[in-house]
């Protein structure tokens, strides 16, 4: 069990510092930090000596290094945007970001895997049309109209919701639906499917031969096993709504950490883009975790390590 | 007298074809699928007008079931005075290379990955979870932006981005199937037999994780082309003025309060492809592995 | 029994949902609310770039002087009187009734503090062309100060009635920018009651303006800003009553709202103009763009008026001198090009390209009109591989030298001034790509003389040499649309900056 942390722990740091260095370099190739820094209006004086003062003259190695020990000790600079530290940047709008992830995926689960478990049990039904029809809604829609009609529905029409804002609970109602009915398809297509499989075999029914009660056959036994492709999905799925979330954001004016990381990479921001992707890669390292941990308690058979 | 039983054809490609055309769902979907391949291929001979050709004083026409519709558009003019069922027509080509060409790369790539892993455990395990992280932890934008910066926008570019970018629900479902599969009896005893690795993944693995494959393939065409609308809303897609299901819908959403259709007629296409897609994808599991019906 | 309860518990939750109303709403709380569309990078006014940061600071800090967005007179504000003792020196005398939100009393101080803070190149005030042309200040009284200019400099007047703001000397240097960015403090029309940075921010009238403000005295009780990226959602929460006043709409939906009849939409001309870019010196190596024929040819295939009707729209206008009509030292007296796709033909065969060519295309903004042009010069043989960036990815490539042809805008910060637009991009600076001495020579002179006379006569040396070699090509200038509630009485300003602190209900 140790070394299996250990392992884990040694791919968390390797997956970081891989990550952190590419981004680095994408940032760096793509745009002058130098002009980022100094604005729109900067004279070439301007830049220059900000070149010179912030040491944008070294060679790219060098400047991933100073980034790289000053974030190991918890300083992740300053944003050329706002000029405040990014840590500070990042942990006010992550929250946001967090809740209305965690929100959606539960939205996006209970929706899906009851709906994925009743296509399963009658498919050709209409249960198992409607189904698929909500699927492919889910793919087909791209999320900006879904979020714009809901708004002009709920909001404009009815008046029943506020139309964007993060002040109370009902503000993040209509996000939480646009940004989980995203992720919904995927866990209800790999549910049904998973239950097809799983109750047509043998043990199946030898189960249902033994007598067991229908519901006890299906949660015990099929939904366990069914459901273990679905738990690395979700994880996936969640660290989607992290990147998706950007649209859902901008359209909903919640000024969350996606939000914060398009802008700030259109801007060149480069410190805080180095520093939310550092955030979101430790966050995607421990959902995969997670995961993996569920699946091999909803199926020993599946050893980890 | 007795009837003497009748003796049907048993070769097992009757049976599939039988069954192929028996299966609602899947004629469904490959009759639109058939359909929109066709429009494709015959865009120049049945679009009424050059999708390129802009028409500043006729812009924003609605389409002809509205009270100031014309036959001459039937679809209307997008925001340049462009043939709006001219583009959707022309639109199919590229939304179909986008979708299948990203799904067929990220497939391959995702396919690899994962069965490696799920099958072989261990470092090949690690190696691979890492490159999964990694991925899922580069923002698609950002690689997107700086590809575009670098390289310039242009269908290979976007689809070789788009391909290299989603491979990961490939390989993380491969995975975990894998995973299963693996320690099931059928395979530990083509092992025992001494199969060699390949002829196992090639006859044990593959022929149980397919089921899923085909699965994720058909939501990751979808995928694809809606990511690629994604794209053309921020700059980085396709570059105007080549029509694409995907940049037709972000080009109508600045008038979608007031000219609806702009983003309808895109979507409902959208929709269609997607829906035959996944029937077409239902359909193939089903047919292929009987036991998994009803 | 059970049932009833249940039903009364669902109407509950309901209920629950409808009471987010928010208490946000508009004249009936004496609150403005208003949606800008990008976030502020800061609330200090010398932090931030944005035009929106503009129309901020005229709400929470006042200059010396302040220029009358009609009569374009520079009237006294913070000043009473000004007097200039010879062309590198001014002196003010200053008003003694003035007091900061935070009860802190204007005076020479102050005045002496913030000239010196902005003239510090340490403190990387943003621009820094807004404030790098004096020297020092000096108190030479309780309410007396004078200015020490480092040479002549004719827009001087320009600037300190606009973007040049009194800070308060003792607050500000205690907390300094990162203070101010979080809780602001001025002489202003408006206090500021509550800063999340980037989102949202709260003003309310100040009770203790100074009477006989050029600004006059505000009505509006209180004023929201929110920021809201998204058009569609701006349009929601106009539609829904949850946003008063919006700005910057795009021509096809203003012409919608306005026929819907439920708002007022205004439409205003802006100083902004749009311009191609020719690299006609060679800087992005040899191509076409070095051929005076070839730039010639492509001004005469835009259709520039068919691109302003269709498109464009609203007040703007078709421009043909690489400045804005009213700017000082502009005028359109200048070589023209008429929409001839037959010249353009004849003149690139000329040039050698009988076929036409291919060439990268960058631009940043308005797709559209990219679209339009692409369409003119696709009708002349001229084929384009366009990219479309960011901004910041433009300016980053087309100041290192790597775009040979682009379509840019530019807004001169609503400077009144040649040297705001012109100076800028053909002083052989990073933007200038044609880098000719003549040009460079007769910007240098206007830019720096104090005689109108001889500046104007400067200026239109350039810009004619511009037009006849065609180093840049002027495209339009640039509109906005403005709609907000018809409880509202607003009128836009030529200079973009709308005024909230004139505006009333009805």
């Amino acid at each position: 069990m140790i070394s299996y942390a250990l392992k884990r722990s040694i791919l968390a740091i390797l997956v970081a510092l891989t990550v952190s260095m590419i981004s680095f370099s994408l940032l760096y190739i793509s745009s002058d930090p130098a002009i980022a820094m100094a604005g729109e209006t900067a004279s070439d004086a301007d830049i220059e000596a900000i070149r010179e003062l912030y040491g944008f003259d070294r060679p790219i190695v060098v400047q991933y290094w100073e980034w790289l020990k000053k974030a190991a000790s918890g300083d992740l600079g300053k944003s050329y945007y706002f000029r405040t530290d990014v840590s500070h940047l990042i942990a006010e709008r992550l929250p946001t970001t967090m809740t209305l992830g965690l929100c959606a995926i539960i939205f996006a689960i209970g929706l899906a895997v009851p709906l994925g478990v009743a296509s399963a049990i009658r498919p050709n039904s209409i249960i198992d049309r409607v189904s698929l029809f909500l699927s492919v809604m889910g793919q087909a829609l791209p999320s900006f109209w879904f979020a714009l009609i809901l708004i002009v529905l709920f909001s404009v029409n009815l008046r029943w919701l506020p139309v964007s804002g993060s002040d109370t609970w009902q503000h993040f109602i209509m996000p939480t639906i646009v940004l989980g009915y995203y992720a919904a398809p995927a866990i209800m297509r790999l549910t049904r499917t998973g239950m097809l499989e799983v109750l047509s075999t043998d043990y199946i029914r030898t189960a249902r031969a033994k007598g067991l009660r229908p519901p006890v056959v299906l949660f015990k036994h099929a939904l366990r096993n069914a459901i273990i492709p679905v738990v690395s999905l979700a994880a996936v799925q969640f660290g989607f709504m992290l990147g998706g979330s950007i649209v859902v954001e901008t359209i909903f004016a919640l000024h969350g950490a996606g939000f914060l990381a398009w802008e700030s990479i259109t801007r060149n921001d480069l410190p805080t883009v180095q520093g939310l992707i550092l955030a979101f890669s430790l966050f995607y390292i421990i959902l995969t975790l997670i995961a993996d941990l569920i699946n091999a308690w909803l199926d020993p058979r599946i050893r980890i390590g | 007298m007795t009837n003497s039983p009748q003796i049907t054809s048993t070769s097992p490609i009757s049976g599939v074809k039988s069954r192929v055309l028996r299966h609602k769902g899947m004629m469904i979907g490959s009759t639109i699928v058939v359909l929109v391949v066709l429009i494709a291929i015959l865009a120049p001979l049945i679009a009424p007008h050059d999708p390129y050709h802009q028409d500043l004083l006729n812009r924003l026409k609605p389409p002809v079931w509205d009270s100031r519709g014309t036959w001459e558009h039937i679809f209307g003019t997008d925001h340049l005075g462009r043939d709006y069922l001219s583009r959707l027509i022309y639109g199919s080509r590229i939304s179909l290379l986008i979708g299948i060409g990203a799904a067929l790369i990220s497939g391959i790539i995702g396919t690899f990955l994962g069965v490696m892993a799920g099958y072989f455990g261990g470092r090949v395990d690690m190696v691979v979870t890492f490159l999964i992280t990694v991925r899922l932890s580069m923002p698609v934008v950002l690689v997107a932006l700086a590809v575009v910066a670098i390289v310039g926008g242009s269908l290979q570019v976007v689809i070789g981005v788009l391909g290299l970018l989603l491979w990961d629900r490939f390989a993380v479902v491969m995975r975990s199937s894998t995973l299963q599969i693996r320690s099931m009896d059928y395979v530990t005893a083509a092992r025992a037999v001494g199969c060699s690795t390949t002829r196992i993944l090639m006859t044990e693995v593959m022929p149980n994780v397919v089921n899923n494959l085909i699965v994720i393939a058909t939501l990751e065409i979808a995928h694809a082309i809606i990511l690629e609308a994604a794209l053309s809303f921020l700059g980085l897609g396709v570059q105007p003025p080549l029509p694409s299901w995907g940049l037709m819908v972000s080009e109508g959403k600045d008038m979608m309060l007031f000219e609806p259709w702009l983003i309808t007629i895109p979507g409902v296409a959208l929709f269609a492809l997607v829906l035959s897609v996944n029937l077409l994808g239902d359909g193939m599991r089903d047919v292929t592995a009987p036991e998994n019906r009803n | 029994m059970k049932n009833k309860k249940f039903v009364f518990s669902l109407i509950g939750a309901l209920a629950a949902t409808m009471m987010y109303s928010s208490a946000y709403a508009d004249k009936s709380n004496d609150t403005l609310n208003i949606a800008i569309d990008r976030e502020l990078e800061s609330i200090d006014a010398y932090y931030n770039t944005a035009r929106e940061g503009i129309v901020i600071s005229r709400l929470i800090w006042d200059g010396l002087l302040y220029r009358d967005p009609v009569t374009n007179e520079y009237l006294p504000n913070l000043a009473t009187s000004y007097e200039w003792i010879d062309s590198k020196t001014i002196q003010f005398n200053l008003r003694s009734d003035v007091n900061f939100h935070n009860g802190e009393k204007f005076d020479a101080d102050d005045v002496v503090f913030t000239m010196n803070y902005l003239a510090d190149p340490a403190n990387g005030t943003k621009p820094a062309r807004n404030s790098n042309w004096w020297s020092n200040a000096e108190k030479l009284g309780d309410y007396k100060v004078q200015l020490n200019l480092k040479a002549e400099f004719p827009a001087a007047l320009e600037f300190l009635s606009g973007p040049i703001v009194m800070y308060p000397n003792e607050y500000y240097g205690e907390v300094g920018p990162e203070g101010m960015a979080l809780n602001p403090v001025g002489t202003g029309p408006y206090m500021v009651t509550s800063v999340e940075p980037g989102k949202r921010y709260k003003f309310s009238k100040y009770a203790g303006y100074h009477s006989g403000s050029p600004k006059g005295k505000a009505s509006i009780g209180k004023i929201v800003i929110r920021t809201i990226a998204e058009s569609n959602t701006q349009l929601a929460e106009l539609f829904s009553g949850g946003i008063d006043w919006i700005w910057k709409v795009k021509p096809d939906a203003a012409q919608r709202i306005q026929a819907q009849g439920n708002f007022t939409v205004k439409n205003s001309s802006t100083m902004r103009i749009g311009y191609l870019n020719f690299d006609s010196s060679g800087r992005n190596g040899e191509n076409p763009m070095n051929d005076v024929r070839v730039r010639k040819a492509i001004a005469h295939s835009i259709d520039r008026e068919g691109i302003v009707q269709a498109l464009v729209q609203g007040e703007s206008i078709v421009v043909n001198s690489l400045c804005f009509p009213t700017q000082f030292g502009c005028t359109q007296d200048v070589t023209k090009y008429d929409y001839n796709p037959e010249k353009a033909k004849e003149l690139l065969a000329e040039a050698g390209y009988p076929n036409g060519f291919e060439t990268p295309f960058l631009a940043y903004r308005n797709r559209d009109y990219a679209e339009a042009m692409i369409n003119n010069l696709n009708a002349v043989g001229i084929t384009t591989k366009f990219t479309y960036l960011k901004y910041a990815a433009f300016r980053d490539k087309v100041q290192d030298g790597g775009s040979p042809f682009n379509f840019g805008t530019w807004g001169s910060y609503s400077i009144n001034d040649v040297s705001a637009i012109t100076s800028h991009f053909q002083s052989g600076g990073k933007d200038d790509y044609s880098r000719d001495p003549e040009v460079m020579d007769n910007l240098k002179i206007g830019d720096t003389s104090v005689d109108s006379a001889v500046r104007k006569d400067a200026y239109k040396k350039a810009l004619s040499r511009i037009a006849d070699e065609v180093f840049m090509f002027p495209l339009w200038s640039y509109n906005t649309n403005y709609a907000f509630s018809q409880d509202l009485s607003f009128n836009p300003t030529p200079d973009e900056i709308p005024r909230f602190f004139t505006a009333t209900w009805k």
